[in-house]
This record gives structure tokens, C-alpha cells and sequence, in this order.
């Protein structure tokens, strides 16, 4: 009965994403490819592979980040301000289905947009002669790894604070998760023992979106290990597990005025 | 065959705080109250007296600040004993993205249904409340009355025990109003439990077996219709003629009101002063054209109601 309700309710929230036109963006997407990839044509000649790898990638994620937080935060409040809650956790379902059906939804759109994307990508790079490697790949998987924590993020403010709170404390966490790596080297440098704390501290407990990101190896078409993959996705996978189940416990107790 | 109660509250109460000094803002005040299964049970207040917060509480829409609510014989948290509730809110606001069958199937879904059933289920209440010519287009594209209509289609479509209608005929036509009433007398013809909360006092007097007046927070009269409205009859209407403007007047007190009707005059009074009244009018040459009990209607209740309350809308603030 749980599963069904919760996949019920994932298979409605990608009908949303579709019917309310979300997946405009891979238009906006291969517009801005297209447009950027000829740019890059006239102005670089031994690197144009890396330019083009570059632009492309760090596009897609610019438009998976910025939909993943928008998605992921106006959800919840959009449908307690709406009420339309009201009929769907007085159904004989708990409350926390709603939410991990709902999450599931959401990351289903953005992964299908992701992979929208990456088809479009791939295309123009074979488009341009260029070759087409797995680092390719695995940054499209890495992105998709990202949204899969940053949606968890979004979902875990969303489930007791306000879109606008959710929505600020989610970017703000985007940032600071790729800027994880800096935070440990600043870290190992501090002579100040409580200072050196606290930085090693915010390093273990906030994301490590950088963990996620293969972007850069894709320019340089570095290759990344299995078990480097194996990790990311573990990692990624036990901290949305953590802040849905944060989620799942705040969204229990909230009050539906 | 369940012997318990459809509700049962003790003790119920919420208090929300508000504002930067967090006032408390007392929604429901310990509100007992059993309503038994099979009949139509309403609750008539103002806007703000509390009658959604005592439905929330029902629905584990909120949590309650004290006392508790059991839904036959299980707890409001109890997510598997919700099955056997039906729920329309006030101005429902499903999901404009899908059509009016896709939400009813959702709903259906989430309440349990599958396969055969849940199509069977989907078709039949779409079709109950007529709107099986509409069923295909978004609910985006729904007037007010059809996105309530649909809404109490995914309230009926895993036949509940217990149907919870909040304000259900807010926003209906004439047709749709008398459809929804329909309805709801055949849900109880069914066996269903209707708990209807509304402020259209015609909709509760024609429907409901009891009703709880509630005002404030509180539930300050409850009872069937009929006890409710004998309470308050306890004056005499007396239509007398043939008696001039000079003896009517020497006969009005506090107590005892006159109006004229035409060559005729209506007099309201306490029915213990009927004798002394009567003597008065038969004295002076007047003729007796009728007399009976004063009528009141759950309108009149209803007023006088919130006018011994002091207060018209909202809920107590400390």
C-alpha cells in the first residue's frame, strides 16, 4: 500500500513537471549550446574541444542546479498554501509518503531533463567532430547525483520553513557544498585550533557537492575509477537518506492551518 | 458491524500563537462531543468559530493542543483509519495540471483502491456528481462549481464511512446545491456518517439530525434540530382583531411585543402570560383570529446564539 502511494504520487509530480512545461529548459538548453558553440568555433582553434566541453557541461549544470532548488523548494509550501495537502495526507497514507513521493517525482523530472540535456550535448559534440568520451558521461551521471542531494536539501527546509527560507538556505548550502574542498584546505592551514574545529567540522557535516562534480574531468578528459563512482554515489545516496528522513520527521508534526 | 461512535471527542482543543509576542489564539476550546453513526451531523458557527479546526483535528491536519479525538474508535494519526473517511475541504484546490478522472484515480489510489475497482469507483462518482461530460479536461479549465463537484468525487470514490464536508455548497448554483444535498441524503440512506460544516443555515436545517452550534472556539448549544428549536419556543403568538391602537398599547411590556397586520395585530409574548393577555383582548371586545407557539427557525437560534456569545466572527484572543 506505502509503495503504491508513493509511486502514485512520484508518477503525479513528473506529470506536473511536464504539463506545466517545465521541460521548456532543454529548448532554452540547445538554443544556448548551439549559440555558445558557434561563439566558441570562432574564437578557439587547438582547445575548441575543451571550450566546447566546458561551456556545454557548465550549462547544464547552471540549469540543473538552478531547477533543482526551484523545484525543490516550492513544492511543498506551494501545496500547503494552495491547501491542496488537505485532500491528499487525509487519504489513508502517512505523511512522510507524501514527501518521498513527492521527492521522488521531483528528481525523476530533473533527471529526465538532465539526460534530455546530455542527449543534446552529446549530439552537438558529435555535431563538431569532436570525440565522445565516458568522462562525458560520467559528468552527466554526476550531475545528476548533485540534484539527487540538492533536491534532498531543498525537500529537508521545505518540509517546515517557507519557500523563500527554503529557498536561501538551499542556495546557500549549493555553494558552500562546493566549496567544501577549499574549507578543509583552509582547515589545514589554521593554527587556530578552534578555528581549525569548527572549519573541519562545517567540512564533515555540510555536502560535499565538489565529491559530485566530474565537469572539470570531462574537460580534461581525466578518467574517474569505479570505485571513485561507487563512492559518490554511496555518499550521495546515505546523505539524502539522512535529510529525507529529517524531513520526513519535521513534515510529521507540522500543523496545516 | 462497528459499535463505536463515528467521533468521539475529549477535552479537544487547539490554541495557535501568533504575531512577534506570540498571543495565543484560542481555535477550538475542549470541545467533548460523540456524533453517532448513520446520521448527518452539523456544525453551524461564523467564519472563525472553529468548526475547520474541529475537522482538522479529525484529519490529523493538525495536532491537537490537548484532549482527543478518536474517528470509530481509532486515533486521527491512525494513518489506516482514515480509509473510512471521505474529506472535502472548503474552496478545494486539487490539481489544476489534471484532469478532473486523474484526480478522482489519484484519490482513489491513495486510498486504497486498484485495478477494476478503482476505474469502476472513478466512473460512477465522476458520473454522481455529474460531471462525466467533463471528466477528460483539466481541472484548470473548471468553473467553481465543477471543481467542487470533483472534488466531492474524490471525497465518495472509496466509499467512506465517515464523509467530512466542509462548506460543501459554497460557490454552487442553485442545481448544484440541490445536487450536493441529493447526495448527501443518499450517502446517509447508505449508512454513511455526514458531518457537514457550514454557515448556509438552510443547508443544515433541511439536512442535518443534530447540530452543534459552535461560536468562538466553543460549542455552545448541541442537540437534534427539533430539541434544539423546542428549547427556544417557549412564547405564544396571539393574532387578535376588532381591538383600537389605545388597549394593544396598554398591554405591551418587555415581555409582550405588538405589531399590526393590517385591521389585525400580532402579539408576541411568554406563554405564561397567555391567560392574562387573552382575558385583556376578550374584555375589551376584541376576537381571538389565532393563536400557537412561536415558531423559530435555526436561523433565529443561530442569532440569538451569537448575539448572547457578543461576538459575530473569529476566535478568542488572549
Amino acid at each position: 500500500m506505502r509503495a503504491r502511494a508513493i509511486l502514485a504520487l512520484a508518477l503525479n509530480g513528473f506529470r506536473e513537471s511536464r504539463r506545466n512545461r517545465v521541460t521548456v529548459v532543454v529548448f532554452a538548453f540547445a538554443f544556448a549550446m548551439i549559440f555558445l558553440a558557434t561563439f566558441a568555433l570562432g574564437f578557439t582553434v587547438a582547445t575548441f574541444e575543451r571550450v566546447l566541453t566546458d561551456v556545454g557541461l557548465g550549462v547544464m549544470g547552471i540549469i540543473t542546479a538552478v531547477l533543482t532548488v526551484f523545484l525543490g523548494v516550492g513544492l511543498i509550501p506551494k501545496e500547503i498554501e494552495r491547501r491542496t495537502i488537505f485532500m491528499i495526507v487525509s487519504k489513508p497514507i502517512r505523511r512522510s509518503d507524501f514527501i518521498l513521493g513527492r521527492y521522488l517525482g521531483n528528481v525523476l523530472t530533473i533527471y529526465a531533463i538532465v539526460a534530455m540535456m546530455a542527449v543534446l550535448f552529446y549530439a552537438q559534440v558529435l555535431v563538431e567532430g569532436a570525440p565522445l568520451r565516458a568522462s562525458h558521461v560520467v559528468a552527466a551521471f554526476g550531475l545528476m547525483l548533485e540534484a539527487t542531494l540538492l533536491s534532498a536539501v531543498a525537500f529537508a527546509f521545505a518540509a517546515w520553513s517557507s519557500q523563500f527560507v527554503a529557498g536561501v538556505a538551499t542556495i546557500g548550502l549549493y555553494f558552500l557544498g562546493h566549496m567544501a574542498g577549499d574549507l578543509f584546505r583552509m582547515a589545514e592551514r589554521q593554527t587556530e585550533p578552534f578555528a581549525k574545529l569548527v572549519m573541519k567540522g562545517m567540512y564533515y557535516v555540510l555536502p560535499n557537492l565538489g565529491r559530485l562534480d566530474f565537469k572539470l574531468r570531462a574537460t580534461y578528459d581525466d578518467a574517474t575509477s569505479a570505485a571513485e563512482l561507487l563512492g559518490a554515489t554511496t555518499y550521495t545516496l546515505a546523505y539524502t537518506a539522512l535529510l529525507l528522513t529529517i524531513a520526513c520527521l519535521t513534515f510529521e508534526r507540522r500543523d496545516f492551518k | 458491524m462497528s459499535t463505536h461512535a463515528a467521533i468521539t471527542t475529549a477535552g479537544l482543543a487547539k490554541t495557535y500563537r501568533v504575531g512577534f509576542w506570540g498571543r495565543r489564539v484560542l481555535a477550538l476550546q475542549e470541545t467533548t462531543l460523540s456524533i453517532a453513526a448513520g446520521q448527518i451531523y452539523g456544525l453551524l458557527g461564523p467564519n472563525g468559530a472553529g468548526k475547520s479546526t474541529f475537522i482538522k483535528l479529525l484529519l490529523n491536519l493538525i495536532q491537537p493542543t490537548a484532549g482527543s479525538a478518536l474517528v470509530f474508535g481509532r486515533p486521527p494519526t491512525d494513518a489506516e483509519g482514515r480509509a473510512q473517511v471521505g474529506y472535502l475541504p472548503e474552496n478545494p484546490t486539487p490539481y489544476e495540471y489534471l484532469t478532473g478522472a486523474e484526480f478522482v484515480r489519484l484519490a482513489g489510489v491513495l486510498a486504497g483502491l486498484r485495478g477494476t475497482e478503482l476505474e469502476q469507483r472513478v466512473t460512477e462518482v465522476i458520473g454522481l456528481v455529474g460531471m462525466s461530460g467533463a471528466a477528460g479536461l483539466q481541472i484548470r479549465r473548471y468553473s467553481k462549481g465543477m471543481t467542487q463537484r470533483v472534488s466531492l468525487a474524490q471525497a465518495l470514490v472509496a466509499k467512506p464511512k465517515l464523509l467530512i464536508l466542509d462548506e460543501p455548497t459554497s460557490g454552487l448554483d442553485v442545481l448544484g446545491r440541490q445536487l450536493i444535498r441529493e447526495i448527501i441524503l443518499e450517502q446517509r440512506r447508505q449508512g454513511t456518517t455526514v458531518l457537514l460544516c457550514s454557515h448556509i443555515i438552510p443547508d443544515v436545517e433541511a439536512l442535518c439530525d443534530r447540530v452543534a452550534v459552535v461560536i468562538g472556539g466553543k460549542i455552545l448549544k448541541e442537540g437534534s434540530v427539533a430539541e434544539l428549536l423546542e428549547q427556544d419556543a417557549s412564547g405564544v403568538e396571539l393574532t387578535v382583531s376588532h381591538v383600537d391602537e389605545a388597549t394593544v398599547n396598554a398591554m405591551t411590556s418587555a415581555t409582550v411585543t405588538a405589531s399590526r397586520l393590517g385591521e389585525r395585530w400580532l402579539l408576541r409574548l411568554d406563554e405564561g402570560q397567555s391567560p392574562a393577555v387573552l382575558r385583556r383582548v376578550l374584555d375589551a371586545g376584541g376576537r381571538v383570529v389565532h393563536l400557537q407557539r412561536t415558531r423559530y427557525s435555526l436561523e433565529d437560534l443561530f442569532v440569538r446564539a451569537v448575539k448572547e456569545s457578543g461576538r459575530s466572527v473569529g476566535s478568542t484572543v488572549e
